[in-house]
């Protein structure tokens, strides 16, 4: 097991070499760094000529990918190109809001998804399984930015109605935060709406998954011996069915993960919540390679980490699985 | 004749599928007495596992339903009691041995952990330490070599034939009075079924449990069984001790089945299966179900339109016939199956 984390490590070191050079190279070929820079109005030529120096722009790609390379371990992710600000700092700062909204949405659907997929699985065709189904195809259709809409036209008429504010529309912080319990409490209240637009598409894939793979479970040989055995019908379906059928639904989880840490753009940019999809998306606007390759890196190895993680427990929980 | 262990008495089940009622078991009487074991053979789809899997309420209802019968356990009705009760005795008192060992083995949790469980289900107290002695000492008796360090394998690194094996541990684990085995051999190859075959008989010693046999395997049959239920269509043929239904079988469908048979002492150039198809048990055919398929029908009005009841031959009740015509094989079925030899 050991053994096999530590492969898998080394594994992906070659593999995120492999992804930061054609990251390099691709960001490289379709982006003049300088082109930008030409259109702003403030920039004099010894500026752009200093920051072409600085960068090494005259040099050619793979030399340019060697500095970029030795930036990256040594100065902070590289810096930007306007203002020779370090990357790290914001990529840090961004990366800590987004953990923040997807652990909680993630935590939240993956317990309610699992609760639904199991009790629909059990009380197949109930009212309870149709009800679910049904949110759940309406989850799936529904396009996020409406959701996340609509979440802030209803809370900010509950503000204008009532007078009471349960969740802020946007941004992550009020204007005075405070400390301690107060400031939990403002961030709660700031990262509710983000929190349930992404865990009702999430609840809604997950709990579909949960429901197909508990009802294969259920039906299968072995959870017949556990009856025959004379256990509990409890135990029978969550010690025996239940863990089976999580098996398939890490896979899906992790790559889900992987995937909403770079991609609550959406979210992330209607909320006007200062996290990763939001840098993103506003450094491409700007036009600047460097923080958008040093993105394109974390993303890659929150991936490369997000599958070991997930192999990892398809190990624990599936004991087929050889490490070797 | 002692009491039986297990009655069962017109039992009753259908399934609701897409393509209408299936009609799997249909007035189904017999009995199980102590010590014995009974055979039930018959064509795949005849009803045989439904017949004693509703006993144990392991068939999915819905979509089965029972419409009626009862499963006379020590004198209580299995298909009433609460579910407690059954939960009680089903893996303690009635243990089943299932078809395919390589399905029915939880692949997440431990061999032997597994078999401990069924020990501890049924006996309050009893510690894990305690359970895993047992397990070892059950592991052994069926014939898995180390069992010590078997027990803490996952069924993916047991063969099919050792999974049986642990199968059968596992239904033997709490002594039972009643012991059913849903075709054991059947998933396994030859050589594997002949060992299997001797694991049951060893644990048939240990135990002295009744046991209800089902198979397609008339060699078997003949092997293990001291009386045999014929099935076809969900209703019981024929039943008889296992002499009498090899050497004087009194239905159409045994002695078909008899012919089917390869046998050594029989010096036959080729095997006679029986023609046509299981009948479809959605709309079986009126009268009596074999009748299309039927070599001594020869088109008679009275099995088309009258379903036979089961009637008894000779001394009472002991051997049952559900044929119109039963009088009319016995001159005929010296051709078919010649003598049994004793074993
Ligand atoms: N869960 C179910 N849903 C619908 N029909 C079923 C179900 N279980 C059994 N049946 C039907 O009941 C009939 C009897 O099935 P059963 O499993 O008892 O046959 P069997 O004699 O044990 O056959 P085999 O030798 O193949 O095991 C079959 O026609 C089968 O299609
Ligand atoms: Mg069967």
């Amino acid at each position: 097991m050991l053994t096999y984390v530590v492969r898998r490590l080394l594994y992906s070191i070659v593999v995120l070499f492999a992804a930061s050079f054609i990251i390099f190279f691709f960001v490289s070929v379709s982006n003049d760094p300088l082109s930008f820079l030409r259109m702003q109005p403030t920039a004099s030529e010894i500026t752009i000529e200093n920051i072409s120096e600085r960068k090494h722009l005259d040099e050619p790609i793979p030399v340019r990918y060697l500095y970029w390379v030795q930036d990256m371990f040594t100065n902070q992710f590289g810096t930007t190109t306007i203002g020779d600000r370090p990357i790290l700092p914001d990529l840090t700062r961004v990366m800590g809001h987004t953990l923040q909204l997807v652990i909680a949405a993630e935590l939240i659907a993956i317990l309610l998804a699992i609760g639904i997929g199991v009790y629909s699985a059990l009380r197949q065709y109930s009212a309870f399984d149709y009800s679910a189904t049904t949110f759940s195809f309406v989850g799936l259709a529904t396009p996020v930015f409406w959701l996340a809409l609509m979440l802030q036209v209803l809370f900010v008429n509950i503000y204008l109605w009532f007078d009471i504010r349960i969740f802020y529309t946007a941004n992550l912080s009020g204007i005075d935060p405070g400390t301690g319990l107060s400031f939990l409490l403002d961030r709660a209240q700031h990262l509710g709406l983000p929190v349930i637009t992404l865990a009702i598409a999430s609840i809604a894939t997950y709990s579909r998954f949960m429901r197909a793979s508990m009802l294969e479970v259920v039906n299968s040989d072995y959870v017949r011996t556990a009856r025959a055995k004379g256990l509990h019908e409890r135990k029978v379906t969550m010690r025996h069915a239940f863990r089976n059928a999580l098996i398939p639904l890490v896979t899906i989880i992790a790559l889900n993960l992987g995937a909403l840490l770079s991609g609550a753009v959406v979210t992330e940019t209607v909320f006007a919540l200062d996290g990763m999809g939001f840098y993103y998306y506003n450094q491409l606007l700007l036009g600047d390679p460097y923080p958008v390759m040093a993105w394109l890196m974390v993303v890659a190895t929150l991936v490369v980490v997000f599958n070991l993680v997930a192999d990892i427990a398809y190990g624990i929980l599936d004991p087929r699985v050889r490490y070797d | 004749m002692p009491e039986p262990v297990l009655s069962i008495r017109d039992l009753t089940v259908e399934f609701k599928t897409e393509d209408g009622v299936v009609r799997a078991v249909t007035d189904v009487t017999y009995d199980l007495f102590p010590g014995e074991t009974l055979g039930i053979v018959g064509e795949s789809g005849s009803g045989k596992s439904v017949s004693v899997m509703t006993m144990l309420g392991l068939v999915p209802m819905p979509p089965g339903k029972l419409v009626g019968g009862e499963a006379l356990y020590k004198g209580r009705d299995l298909l009433k009691i609460p579910k407690k009760e059954l939960r009680n005795i089903r893996g303690g008192e009635v243990a089943m041995i299932f078809q395919d060992p390589m399905t029915s083995l939880n692949p997440v949790f431990k061999i032997g952990d597994q078999i401990s469980e069924a020990l501890q289900t049924h006996r309050d107290g009893l510690s894990d330490g305690d359970a895993r002695k047992k397990t070892i000492e059950l592991l052994e008796l069926v014939g898995v070599p180390y069992a010590e360090r078997r027990y803490d394998q996952y069924p993916h690194e047991f063969s099919g034939g050792m999974r049986q094996r642990a199968m059968i541990a596992m239904a033997i684990a709490n002594d039972p009075t009643v012991l059913i085995a849903d075709e054991p051999t059947t998933a396994l190859d030859v050589t594997i079924q002949a060992q299997i075959i001797e694991v049951m008989r060893a644990a048939q010693d240990e135990t002295n449990a009744a046991t209800i046999l089902i198979t397609h395997d008339l060699g078997l049959v003949a092997e293990l069984a001291d009386r045999v239920v014929v099935m076809y269509a969900g209703r019981v043929v024929e039943l008889g001790d296992v002499h009498t239904i090899f050497n004087s079988p009194r239905h159409p469908y045994t002695v078909g089945l008899m012919n089917s048979l390869a046998r050594v002492d029989l010096d036959r150039e080729w095997l006679e299966p029986i023609p046509g198809q299981p009948p479809s048990m959605i709309s079986p055919p009126p009268g009596c179900a074999f009748h299309p398929r039927c070599a001594f029908s020869r088109g008679r009005e009275r099995c088309r339109t009258e379903i036979p009841p089961l009637r008894g031959f000779g001394d009472g009740l002991a051997h049952l016939s559900a044929c119109h015509f039963a009088e009319e094989l016995e001159a005929q079925h010296v051709t078919a199956a010649l003598a049994l030899e004793p074993s």
